[in-house]
């Protein structure tokens, strides 16, 4: 059995190289995949946090809660929706200006 | 009533909304199909004719719901579906949000059509879109969960990126939507993990399980909530996190500038409350001081920034960072009479924004906005009544004695210096004092330049109303900031407190 400390290393790792190539890379697309990993990272603690919950439970009458799995799926389907309207945007952003780099979009200043 | 002991009439506000933007994606569908074989002429009238339908349904279950959550704070409905899981919860609170958003919403709906008409983005999907933001806000504003708060801030936020995108043919608006879209996923993404986190601390969702079992000694639980408040600063747009706001405000479509301003702040401040008198109230004196340098940090970099600009939009989302921080003074001085106080500013704020954000909607000409700070010279002698509430809504940001945002600034401050937090209240008032300068240029302007030649326009009788509404409730309560409410025994900031008391 895996412990949980590895799983959540791993959703922290994760998480944080989906920070960085938000934060850092130029091209809108990786952009938009940097986002995904953030949002994947969140399913994999979530649905390890629920496992080591549920193994804390003790007795078989005790209902074991399914809150992080579901929370999981949640997340799944707003990514999915998250993305469809983000590319919808960049789109038609790609329409009117044949670009895919993120400082191109620098119309509006202080 | 069903099994579980919950009266499903309650939850009539999200469904009257739900049902409206369905009931509009699918008229648009069924109805503009006919239109193709018409000559250009009749096609025009056509679509025009079911622009104002579509607007009509929206505007007609956004007033359902308005009406419905009335009826709930009146009869001090306080109810919740599935107590055991708590999912969802209305009582006073959710209800006086619920009809602060349907108000803000509703307004919004009717400055937007003639504006959208003289853009020619007429179509049917924005109000669709409109009313699912509107719907994820009830659905966040009365979760009692962090499964479902997460679902309906998502679904208040997915349609606004695509609101403030909606003029697509614009690279200005396109851009402003993807800077919204790239920075609000991004601060969903950190609330989210935050709400994972604080999961694995405490193995609960619900509100009242977190308190329960939440450690302030856990790393775990802490790392979570940092990460959960650093998303709420995203949507309050508190500095440090507001970069994206000036942008976004300014590209925008003005009607959806106006919405976002108005509602996605008064959800954003009122499931933060919720969240904080349900789930964390016992962590009161460690949030406290993050609470009061958001504050400040949003009281002077907001008004300071709103000094230089010259485009009154931006203007006016520098003013709203510097709004936002006064909110925060309530989450800060955290008494009864603070929340009950931070509630009025909420209301006024939906008047004097929307009002003041009007009158650039209602200036707009021939599909141009007017909302360079030269675009307001002269206009007192061409339309002379929109200068007059221009006036009127800008002396109200500015919280002069008179206008209801002289009240909403004083009870927020009186309550802040009973709580002895005196140092916050004199950066309050002298951000204040400093945001007279930028708000009274716009009058200025509008009096004392000579007009630049350009032919009248005029404003569309829906605009106008709003328009009036508006000054008129920013007049009224005014002068009568405790005014009864119809149908209620007691003032109206008696009932704010009231509400908040619990």
């Amino acid at each position: 059995m895996i412990p949980y400390d590895h799983v959540l290393g791993l959703s922290v790792l994760l998480f944080t190289i989906g920070v960085i190539g938000a934060l850092t890379r130029r091209n809108l697309i990786v952009i938009l995949m940097c986002l995904e990993l953030m949002l994947n990272a969140v399913n994999l603690a979530f649905v390890g946090f629920n496992r080591m919950w549920a193994g804390s439970v003790s007795g078989p009458e005790t209902p074991v809660a399914l809150d992080g799995q579901v929370f999981a799926l949640m997340v799944i389907t707003v990514a999915a929706s998250e993305v469809a309207v983000g590319l919808a945007i960049l789109i038609s952003l790609v329409r009117n200006r044949d670009s895919i780099n993120v400082e191109d979009a620098s119309l509006l200043r202080w | 009533m069903d099994a579980h002991g919950f009266n499903w009439h309650v939850l009539m506000p999200v469904a009257a909304v739900a049902v409206g933007s369905l009931a509009v994606l699918v008229l648009e569908v069924l109805l503009s199909r006919r239109t193709g074989e018409l000559t250009p002429p009749a096609r025009a009238a056509s679509e025009r004719r079911l622009a104002l339908l579509l607007a009509f349904i929206a505007s007609f279950s956004l007033l359902i719901a308005l009406v419905a959550s009335y009826v709930l704070l009146l009869a001090g409905v306080d109810t919740a579906f599935d107590p055991q899981n708590a999912m969802l919860r209305i009582d006073g609170l959710s209800g006086m949000a619920i009809g602060i958003v349907s108000m803000g919403a509703l307004l919004s709906v009717w400055l937007s059509s003639t504006y959208l008409m003289a853009l020619h983005i007429n179509h049917g999907e924005y109000y669709a879109l409109l009313l699912l933001a509107v719907t994820g806000m009830f659905i966040a504003l009365c979760a009692e969960n962090l499964m479902l708060l997460f679902m309906g801030v998502e679904l208040m936020s997915i349609p606004a990126y695509a609101l403030a995108a909606f003029d697509r043919s614009k690279l200005r608006s396109n851009e402003a939507g993807l800077k919204y879209f790239l920075l609000g996923s991004f601060a969903s993404a950190i609330f989210l993990y935050g709400i994972a986190l604080l999961y694995g601390a405490t193995g609960r969702l619900d509100y009242a399980g977190l308190q329960r079992t939440i450690d302030p000694s856990s790393t775990l639980a802490m790392a979570g909530l940092a990460l959960l408040l650093v998303g709420f600063a995203f949507k309050l747009a508190l500095v440090p996190f507001h970069q994206y706001v000036p942008d976004v405000y300014e590209g925008a479509p003005t009607p959806v500038t106006a919405f976002i301003s108005v509602c996605v702040k008064t959800t954003a401040v009122f499931v933060l409350l919720r969240l904080l008198l349900q789930a964390l109230p016992d962590l009161a004196g460690l949030l406290r001081p993050i609470f009061w340098l958001l504050a400040v940090a949003s009281i002077v970099v907001g008004n300071l920034m709103a000094i230089v600009q010259r485009n009154v939009k931006r203007m006016l989302a520098y003013s709203s960072i510097a709004h936002a921080g006064y909110l925060m003074l309530a989450l800060v001085s955290e008494t009864p009479e603070a929340y009950g106080a931070m509630i009025f500013y909420l209301l006024a704020y939906v008047f004097m924004n929307l009002g003041a954000f009007g009158v650039v909607i209602a200036l707009a000409a021939r599909g141009r906005d007017c909302e360079r700070i030269e675009d307001f010279a002269g206009i007192a002698s061409r339309r002379p009544g929109l200068a007059a509430v221009m006036t009127l809504f800008m002396l109200a940001l500015a919280g002069m004695p008179g206008t209801v945002g002289f009240w909403a600034k004083f009870h927020l401050f009186e309550s802040a210096l009973e709580a002895d937090e005196v140092a916050l209240v004199i950066v309050a008032i002298l951000g204040s004092v400093v945001s007279f300068y930028y708000y009274l240029r716009v009058p200025v302007e509008m009096y004392m330049r000579d007009a630049s030649e350009e032919e009248p326009t005029h404003a569309s009788t829906n605009e106008l109303a709003v328009l009036l509404a508006c000054a008129g409730v920013v007049l009224y309560l005014g002068f009568f900031p405790n005014a009864r409410l119809p149908g209620h025994a007691a003032g109206l900031l008696d009932v704010l407190r009231a509400t908040v008391g619990m």
